[in-house]
């Protein structure tokens, strides 16, 4: 373990606000910058880059999900429900770890991550809104403020086994790589399940903290955790998210795609690099 | 529309996650500053593994929350998904227990 110095823990809290960021404007706790980062540039062990990064993701989901209540953004019936399916697939991830070759696990992310980023830019210009005030949302859909549109709009939950897939899938991969699981759920939900992006990625983030918890708590227990380098990251998920907020509801939703698309590449050349070396 | 406001529960919410988010800040603020520049390291220890602790009750926290206020809203399928997951993460608790 590298001695804390305090350009050190201001690097590292940069990268919090990096993280925090991300996370107001694409519901997505930005491990999967966060884990290279710490693991590659600064060259801290595998275990202690997830152990901060985790940290960072429930700091990111609390922060963002804080500043957005009230807004009517978050669907917390569609957050709960896919919690049960998040939190079991993160408590499953080190079960199926065994059974895959770490370098297998990493090239299927990397393709699956190329595919949703094809299936995301195709979603550009296409938007899952019904303007039409009076449209009944359903069980599980919502409505809430858009900016963009200049009213409130209406939208209903499509494929819920999709989304409850999904959600396993990215508690999976959330307790193995030491990320929050969002850059899967967040496309998966806008895709095919008929979510639109900013209610997508404001119950992703909400939902991202209890995904991160299961893990975090075991490698604290373990003393993995640094704690000096998490509360640099945690803070500076604070700054990142407060700016993130202000510019996420005003930020076009087709930059935003865009944004996820450009997050989901770099992703995938990571893992690809990652599976040969 | 009743169905789906569940206004009170997002209050409830957002009152927990305000509370964690400040407080955890607050100690991890004070003990990375008594680390970096103060010579008690013994205090900053606490200090930041307070703020920790503090941050990762926080989602467990909401999940209770959750639980109450779906009761008290008597609507029993969400009180069991919400039970579940908080007995989820107790799993996930026991298991860094008996890990750590």
């Amino acid at each position: 373990m590298p001695i804390v110095t305090p350009t050190l823990a201001a690097i590292v809290f940069g990268a919090g606000a990096v993280s925090g960021g991300l996370g107001a404007l694409l519901g997505i706790g930005g491990g999967i910058f966060l884990v290279p980062f710490l693991n590659l540039v600064l060259n801290l062990p595998f275990t202690a880059a997830a152990a901060i990064s985790l940290t960072t993701v429930i700091a990111t989901s609390s922060a963002v999900s804080a500043g957005r209540t009230g807004k009517q953004l978050i669907n917390l019936r569609l957050g709960m429900l896919l919690e049960v399916a998040t939190v079991a697939g993160s408590l499953l991830g080190g079960v199926t770890a065994q059974f895959l070759a770490q370098s297998t696990l990493q090239k299927l992310f990397g393709i699956v991550a190329a595919v949703v980023a094809i299936v995301m830019v195709s979603r550009i210009g296409r938007r899952n809104v019904i303007l039409d005030p009076s449209a009944h949302p359903g069980v599980l859909g919502g409505r809430f403020y858009d900016e963009e549109s200049g009213g409130v709009v209406t939208y209903r939950v499509k494929r819920l086994p999709v989304a409850l897939f999904a959600s396993f899938l990215a508690g999976d991969v959330s307790s193995l790589l030491g990320i929050g699981g969002g850059v899967i759920k967040v496309p998966a939900l806008n895709a095919w399940c008929g979510v639109p992006l900013r209610a997508a990625a404001a119950t992703s983030a909400f939902m991202i903290g209890v995904t991160a918890t299961g893990g975090a708590v075991i490698y604290y227990g373990r003393g993995q955790l640094m704690p000096s380098l998490a509360a640099a990251a945690v803070l500076g998920v604070q700054v990142g998210s407060w700016s993130g907020l202000r510019i996420g509801d005003k930020a076009s939703v087709n930059w935003l795609k865009l944004l996820m698309a450009a997050v989901l590449v770099f992703m995938s050349a990571l893992m690809f690099i990652h599976s040969r070396a | 529309m009743v169905k789906n406001d569940n206004s009170r529960l997002d209050r409830a919410i957002g009152r927990v996650l305000n509370v964690g988010v400040a407080a955890s800040s607050a100690c991890l603020a004070v003990g990375l500053g008594l680390s970096m520049f103060g010579a008690t390291a013994g205090a900053a220890s606490l200090m930041l593994n307070a703020g920790l602790v503090i941050l990762m009750a926080t989602p467990v926290g909401r999940v209770v929350v959750s639980v109450s206020e779906y009761a008290f809203e008597r609507d029993w399928a969400f009180v069991v998904l919400t039970t579940i997951v908080l007995l989820e993460l107790v799993g996930s608790l026991l298991a860094a227990v008996r890990l750590g």
